[in-house]
């Protein structure tokens, strides 16, 4: 119920000789409500300019990014009291962990939690559901500079699905990891999406990872980026196994769409 | 769920610290604390050498003191147990403590009034250009005044009395301390300024959730550099003609041309910067960055 639709969003990059360079040009697309919408495309393509500019951190030049959230909450379970429709509650999980190092795991979570003034006396229970949700409640009073780099990114993983975020975004949240702790991430995040069913949006030039987490996936052409296709996924979040042939062919088909591009760049 | 990052440290150069442990979701607490200990007893052995260590080089300077005094007059190198002699006086007879007491006193105010302007001073520059170039000429003028200059300055305007002290005192440390605080706002993370802006955070929280932790250091380097400039700002002040202080007694040895007392009073005074120096902000600078690990792999 809570959508995010992004309209012919236009936005310029200021070059250092003052000139103007275009970033996204006119960027149309629907995000899919309760799943994951991957944003695919090139490095440098414009698609964390857009995430930023979904959560407030940059402003479009023109166009518009509308979200629909209803009067209800969108989680039985939630703590959390309505917001008015136009500031859906936004959560954020970035592509380093940014996570505050002074503080203990659980405080990197309290901190969240004060910011988005979550009352109190749910705090406790929030933070036990969510730590264990990514497998680090018993680390919740350590140091993140103590831990590794994957239990860091499920720190701020935790610490953005605590707030019960109505829409959730996710820029490259495991392009920096090994391939094993990503792997093993991208399992656990589909499954607490799932479960959950916040709406969530996920940057990533990863076909594969487009092809595993996005119920939607949607392909943007290299700089300046337009949209080139919206692909829903034809297989259900728990039923895709890298290994199985139907997940295999829709990674094909994606991949055959992206490296067309790459060949028209080339001309 | 967290088994797969145990056998993937991601960070190499931090695998001698917890994480290189097997850590099962359950079991992960047991075996980081044992590894803890090992680090623990290990840098107990590393603090016991450095005291060693320590230890020779206050040894070697004073062996080096007695081997001058072989060669001069006691009146202008006097023999170094004469002096500790002359210490245990000044220490015994009481006169220590209300001197000592006076001289404190004056350096913490003095540094205290400094502290309250020049963090904010310090953190507005840094953030908000404006304020950046509208401050930088005075505090740059303000490094470059001596401080006997300003503790002159503060005599003449204020008189004979504590405020000029406590003036001079701040007015010479403070554009350092501020010069440290605006180039350490200056070189914070803004990612977490975003991260803290997605998250809604206040205003009061980003300062000091986000910003001042970022600061630490440089407050830390900033206190240090500050306290080593007010005492000897307030020892020039009190010479000017005060009747107590650390600096009157040291004037007071000069004029009857005492080489010791001189010298006892100065030992008194390093004592005590030593003592606050390593027991006070040592134990503060630790007990702000327990969350960093020290792992120290590229220092021999």
């Amino acid at each position: 119920m809570a959508y995010v639709r992004v309209d012919r969003a236009v936005k310029f990059f200021p070059r250092e000789d003052g000139s103007e360079m275009l970033v996204l040009d006119g960027v149309s697309f629907d995000a899919k409500e309760h799943g994951i919408t991957c944003l695919l495309g090139p490095s440098g393509c414009g698609k964390s300019t857009l995430l930023n500019a979904i959560a407030g951190l940059e402003k479009l030049d023109q166009g518009e990014i509308e979200f629909r959230v209803p009067g209800s909450t969108l989680h039985p379970t939630s703590h959390i009291p309505d917001l008015p429709a136009r500031s859906p509650k936004l959560g954020y999980v970035f592509q380093d962990p940014r996570l505050l190092n002074w503080k203990r795991v659980e405080d990197n979570l309290v901190f969240a939690f004060k910011g988005m003034k979550i009352p109190r006396e749910s705090w406790q229970g929030l933070l036990e559901k969510y730590l264990s949700l990514v497998g680090l409640l018993s680390f919740r009073k350590q140091y993140p500079l103590y831990l590794s780099g994957g239990m860091r990114q499920r720190v701020g993983l935790a610490r953005g699905l605590a707030i019960e975020p109505e829409i959730l975004l996710m820029d490259e949240p495991f392009s920096k990891l090994d391939q094993l702790t990503a792997r093993q991430l991208r399992q656990d995040t589909v499954d607490i999406c799932a479960r959950l069913g916040q709406t969530t949006m996920l940057v990533t030039h990863d076909v594969e990872e487009a092809a595993y987490m996005g119920d939607r996936i949607v392909i943007f052409s290299s700089r300046p980026a337009h949209i080139v296709e919206v692909v829903d996924n034809p297989l259900e979040a728990t039923k895709r196994d890298l290994d199985d042939l139907a997940f295999i062919r829709f990674k094909k088909r994606l991949l055959q769409t992206v490296l067309k591009l790459v060949d028209q760049e080339g001309v | 769920m967290s088994s797969l990052d145990s056998i993937t440290p991601a960070e190499p150069a931090r695998q001698d610290q917890a994480i290189a442990v097997p850590t099962g979701a359950g079991s992960g607490s047991l075996s980081t604390e044992v590894s803890f200990r090992r680090a623990r007893s290990a840098a107990k052995r590393q603090t016991l050498r450095d005291m060693g260590l320590r230890v020779a080089s206050v040894i070697t300077l004073v062996s080096i003191w007695w081997l001058l005094s072989l060669f001069f007059p006691p009146s202008l190198v006097p023999k170094p147990w004469d002096t500790f002699a002359e210490v245990g006086v000044i220490v015994t007879s009481g006169n220590f403590f209300t001197e000592m007491g006076a001289t404190l006193r004056r350096v913490l105010v003095g540094f205290g009034l400094a502290m309250i302007v020049s963090i904010p001073l310090g953190i507005f520059m840094g953030t908000l250009r404006s304020l950046e170039s509208f401050f930088e000429p005075p505090v740059i003028l303000g490094l470059t005044v001596p401080g006997l200059i300003w503790a002159v300055l503060a005599i003449m305007f204020f008189g004979l009395n504590e405020t000029s002290a406590y003036a001079a005192v701040a007015v010479t440390i403070a554009p350092m301390l501020a010069i440290s605080i605006w180039q350490g706002t200056k070189s914070i993370d803004k990612d977490l300024i975003d991260m803290s802006k997605v998250f809604h955070a206040g205003a009061w929280s980003k300062v000091v959730d986000v910003i001042l932790p970022q600061l630490i250091s440089h407050i830390l380097a900033a206190i240090r550099y500050g306290l080593g400039l007010a005492w000897k700002v307030v020892v020039v002040v009190e010479m000017f003609g005060f009747s107590n202080g650390v600096g009157y007694q040291v004037v007071r040895g000069f004029n009857v041309f005492s080489m010791k007392a001189v010298l006892a009073w100065t030992i008194t005074f390093l004592v005590v910067m030593i003592v606050i120096e390593f027991g006070l902000i040592g134990w503060l600078e630790r007990s702000v960055t327990r969350w960093r690990p020290r792992v120290e792999a590229w220092r021999r």
